[in-house]
């Protein structure tokens, strides 16, 4: 009975010990992904900005610019894509957009990203676009890879449409999380202007007063390390207007502030980020080292039966292995006769 | 000879569990019917 038992703890030990890294290096890097439906809103605010007045072409003071930025999982072409390249991907059809203290807008840029769900690294399956002009990303937006490690990423820039590194800058506490910090600074650089701006102007009639947009940021992002998901972003943004081959004449300042998540929006981001560590974490750290010592322990009970099993004796052997029995002392020395 | 059965059994059950767990996989779902949006919300 014993023996049995041992074998079956022997068993159990073994697949608790097999179980631990095939968690954690076979099951988590192909479970872990972003889901292909997912949906997201987030409200960021630049108070006391600079924005301009297309109408007069001056910049003014305004309490506020508020930015809308939309994240919609396009279930329907993740399929397609993952039907072409075999790939799990995720097709995010994005739209930022951004609305002065009137709630009138100033700019809208719709975007598509297509990444891998497991790695967050961009798809070049077709369709990638910002506000309508196809682009070839070479770095990640928005959600950092899972398990993000201490060190520079490529970061898309919507602005540019290019990439470039963003930096890691240490570890910080945001909210009782212990997070990486990245910052990416652009430097002046002319990008497009967006193909919708305010009071029906087309970047055309911009361009054919003598204008052109640069644009330079700094931009910060607190990432929770587990899932990769930014908990927090700050983004210090400037845009001017200046005019084609005339450096001397002064620029118009089209958009200067510093954009933060509106903080009911980064109370909400933190509380979801929460719990879905637990669920990364479960698959990383808490399964696989809790299976590791629950193995060592079914080995150690495996063994510590098996040598039970070994020392007691059989049921009807005689515990010396079958010598006659050794008579009380007395009473042989009186049976091999001596006095009566 | 029996001790190496069960290892083998121990190790067959927990490949076979994985394997079955990746392969399942996560539930697809469908695109949001939500919009993309042009005002922002009163809250998240």
């Amino acid at each position: 009975m014993r023996r049995r038992a041992s074998l079956v703890l022997l068993a159990l030990a073994v697949f608790c010990t097999a179980l631990s890294p095939l968690l954690r290096w076979y099951a988590f890097p192909r479970l872990a992904k972003v889901p292909a439906h997912h949906y997201q809103a987030v409200v960021l605010e630049a108070k006391d900005a600079t924005l301009i007045d297309y109408a007069t072409l001056e910049p003014r003071r305004v309490s506020t610019v508020t930015m809308v930025q939309t994240l919609k999982g396009n279930v329907e072409q993740a399929r397609r894509v993952k039907a072409a390249t075999g790939r799990d991907v995720v097709v995010w059809d994005t739209l930022t957009y951004a609305a002065g203290p009137d709630g009138a807008m100033v700019s809208r840029i719709p975007e598509r990203y297509v990444f891998d769900a497991h790695s967050q690294q961009p798809v070049h399956a077709g369709g990638e676009h910002v506000d309508d002009t196809p682009v070839r990303r070479d770095g990640i937006e928005f959600k950092w890879p899972f398990l993000v490690e201490k060190r520079d990423y490529r970061y898309f820039d919507l602005m540019t449409r290019t990439s470039a590194p963003i930096h890691y800058k240490g570890t910080r506490t945001f909210r009782g999380l212990d997070v990486y910090y990245f910052e990416q600074t652009i430097p002046w650089t002319e990008v497009p202007l967006p193909k919708r701006l305010p009071l029906g102007i087309t970047p055309d009639a911009v361009r054919q007063l003598g204008l052109e947009r640069w644009y330079t940021t700094r931009r910060m992002f607190w990432v929770d390390p587990v899932t990769g998901a930014p908990v927090n972003g700050e983004e210090i943004h400037r845009e001017e207007l200046r005019w084609t081959g005339h450096p001397e004449k002064k620029p118009v300042t089209a958009f200067a502030g510093h954009v933060k998540i509106r903080p009911d929006y980064v109370a909400d981001t933190v509380a979801t980020v929460k719990a879905q560590r637990r669920l990364v974490l479960l698959l990383t750290r808490d399964l696989p080292s809790g299976l590791i010592a629950l193995g060592v322990a079914l080995l150690a009970a495996a063994l510590v039966l098996e040598a039970r099993d070994r020392r007691a004796p059989a049921p009807g052997v005689p515990h010396d292995g079958g010598k006659p029995e050794r008579p009380p002392p007395g009473e042989g020395a009186l049976s091999r006769g001596g006095s009566p | 000879m029996r001790a190496l059965v069960a290892a083998a059994a121990g190790l067959a059950a927990a490949l076979a569990l994985v394997l079955a767990v990746t392969a399942l996989g996560s539930p697809g779902g469908d695109t949001s019917p939500e919009p993309l949006l042009s005002s922002p919300p009163a809250h998240p």
